[in-house]
């Protein structure tokens, strides 16, 4: 992460100067030290505002949804894995290319905040700052200056990130990071479930999906989660019940992931959403896994390349029939 | 008042023991570690634990439930339709653990539900309840109960106070419904030793630093914010999801549906949002809030100034949860300064 906040500043600041964007979407500082917050500028004159840190999780893709009616271009600020949101959001025709100035920045991991205090034994209120140090975070605490090494405090997406580049961009601020490395097996957290038996599973996932309790954060926060009025919030018909038992559980969480299988690109936005700490990659995970074997197909990639589940080969696989 | 305010003190090792004979006679609620800490219905006290700052859901679940059947309905084939009303409560409970902040808002729940109308579903656990409060010494930097006149180290809305002083616990019973607790399970007790007080006072002193806010006329101060822009970016910001509502403390919003099965089905009642655009939805199609911003509002409207207009209290505690749990950090404690530093103002 060696683009630094001021040349995101920079960037932005003459953006705005040559009329070449009317908003930008960014990451300013949050209200603690282990936080940042999406940032939303109508002008160059507050661009001071914008940080870029190893703690920019946010998929800030979402908003582009909330922007499409604005005069101007809307520029935003985006990760590796951010910008195969925007990709996916490109392919649905949900914003128009020509409408969106993307500034890119290669990623090399954010950090788990929860992780990153348990390493270093230390409260929320200690630490002072997080910069990227190449292989280590440097973490500024109000004890001095420590070093962790970015693998044992990295969120769970990151460790297996293969796109730290984005993908799309108008303009790359800093150089291209290739391939991260830490990251190896892609699908060991999936692996291990499959191995289990349909009733582990089942137990599992009971287990996981009884603490839900529906705040719909994990829907809200997801760049591809964009139906103008979702199945869950319908009146009438009413699909789901409001109650709160594992069986509605159940059926919201398995209609999301295959809602949002092909389109998801692993930001890990909403499991980072849970306050409930349930481990919805490892769901999104398996469904990527199998378009990947099934279909040799990756989310978020190329924007001329269509979802397997929207279109019809004679070709496809067909063991189900 | 009560005064049956007397101290004992409970050696650490005893209180398992302790728990464990609660839940004997009542059903016993307490923290337990699974991937965060929880208030849950125990069997033993070897499940609890006592390694926490607070837990991520409220305890008000135990009073008002997330999902609760209100009552049962069949088809009789010689009778007809048969309505049946749900079991009350069918034993005394003891919450043990609950922190100040989260007994202050039982107090404010009690004005909604035990006001204009009394609600006998909450009413019915509230008045079976025996809170036993956990006095708190180390809150977290999202912790900012003192705002709202709260002393996270006193027992005034709970029934007996446990504080943690090193070995021991300094036990003090600020009710009727406390001091019969405590004298029932009198064995578990001894007289103190005299240095308690002493060492409380030691431990409350990290509280000092404890963020506290100037809320004493931020319900005027709000009313002219009504409609106004500075609702523009943090509605865009927010995502609409309920995690503030649902993990905060004093919100009480519900809503009321049917189960209909072939045999027969219930009515019940379950937790609702102000964040969620089908809640003011009305059967017209109209919708009053129709977007985040309008939602938005309402949620601070309602915890900063409808329900001190209605109650003369503020609805928030400063237990932190919506501040640390926020996906996108939306921080009622940054709103509630710039509201009141007038920094709020409209642009």
């Amino acid at each position: 992460m060696k683009t630094s906040s001021k040349e995101v500043q920079d960037s932005v600041k003459k953006l705005f100067e040559d009329g070449r964007i009317s908003h930008f979407i960014g990451y300013e500082a949050g209200s603690d030290s282990l936080r940042v917050t999406p940032c939303f500028l109508k002008s160059g004159q507050t661009v001071s505002r914008l940080v870029w840190n190893p703690l920019c999780a946010n998929n800030l893709a979402k908003y582009l949804l909330d922007l499409r009616k604005v005069e101007g271009k809307v520029g935003i600020l985006v990760k590796g894995c951010d910008s195969r949101s925007v990709v996916e959001l490109l392919k649905e025709n949900q914003i128009e290319r020509d409408r969106v100035f993307i500034v890119g920045v290669p990623c090399s991991g954010i950090v788990d905040g929860e992780k990153l205090l348990a390493v270093l034994g230390i409260s929320p209120g200690d630490v002072v700052a997080v910069e990227d140090g190449g292989d280590a975070f440097l973490v500024t605490t109000r004890e001095g200056k420590r070093r962790v090494r970015k693998e044992q405090v990295l969120r769970g997406e990151c460790l297996v990130c293969r796109y730290p580049t984005p993908v799309i961009y108008d303009v790359l601020l800093g150089e291209a990071i290739p391939s991260l490395p830490w990251v190896r097996d892609d699908y060991s957290l999936v692996r291990e479930l499959e191995e289990l038996s349909a009733e582990e599973k089942a137990r599992y996932w009971n287990r996981e999906l009884s603490q839900c309790i529906r705040c719909y954060a994990c829907r809200n926060v997801c760049p591809v989660c964009n139906c103008p009025e979702c199945i869950f919030d319908k009146k009438a018909p009413r699909w789901l019940s409001k109650a709160n038992d594992i069986s509605e559980n159940l059926v919201y969480h398995l209609i999301r992931a295959f809602h949002v299988a092909g389109k998801c690109v692993d930001c890990g936005e909403c499991e980072r959403a849970c306050p409930m700490g349930i481990p919805l990659r490892r769901l999104n995970k398996k469904v990527e896994k199998d378009l990947l074997e099934l279909f040799g197909y990756t989310a978020g990639i190329d924007v001329e390349q269509q979802p397997p589940l929207t279109k019809y080969q004679v070709g496809d696989l067909d063991e189900f029939l | 008042m009560v005064n049956q305010k007397k101290s004992k003190v409970i050696e650490k090792g005893r209180l398992t023991e302790l728990l464990d004979k609660l839940t004997q006679g009542y059903h016993l609620i307490a923290p337990v570690q699974a991937k965060d800490v929880s208030f849950r219905r125990v069997e033993s006290g070897s499940e609890v634990t006592l390694d926490y700052i607070n837990s991520v859901l409220s305890p008000k679940n135990a009073f008002f439930s997330q999902t609760e059947t209100l009552f049962r309905f069949f088809r009789d084939d010689n009778r007809g339709f048969q309505i049946e009303p749900c079991v009350e409560a069918d034993r005394e409970q003891v919450i043990f653990g609950i922190r100040p902040c989260d007994a202050r808002s039982l107090r404010l729940m009690d004005m909604v539900f035990n006001g204009q109308y009394r609600d006998s579903y909450y009413l019915d656990k509230r008045e079976k309840t025996t809170l036993i409060g956990l006095a708190c010494f180390e809150p977290d930097e999202t912790c900012f109960c003192p705002t709202f006149g709260i002393d996270p180290a006193s027992g005034e809305d709970v029934d007996i106070l446990f504080s943690d002083i090193g070995d021991r616990y300094l036990v003090e019973a600020s009710t009727e419904k406390g001091a019969a607790l405590l004298d029932k399970f009198a064995g578990f007790f001894v007289e103190p030793r005299g240095d308690e007080e002493q060492l409380r006072k030691a431990r409350k002193a990290g509280l000092a630093r404890m963020k506290k806010l100037d809320v004493s006329a931020i319900a005027d101060k709000m009313a002219p914010l009504y409609g106004g822009d500075y609702w523009d970016s943090i509605g865009l910001k927010c995502l609409g999801c309920g995690i503030c509502t649902y993990l905060c403390p004093t919100c009480h919003c519900f809503d009321i549906g049917d189960v209909n099965l072939d045999e027969g089905g219930g009515r019940f009642r379950c937790w609702d949002s102000c964040m969620f655009p089908e809640f003011t939805l009305m059967a017209s199609g109209e919708n009053p809030r129709p977007n985040r911003k309008t939602r938005i509002q309402q949620r601070f409207f309602h915890k900063l100034k409808y329900f001190y207009d209605r109650n003369g209290e503020l609805a928030c505690v400063g237990c932190g949860r919506c501040i640390r749990y926020c996906p996108v950090n939306i921080d009622i404690s940054q709103i509630i300064e710039e509201v009141a530093s007038g920094k709020a103002g409209n642009d």
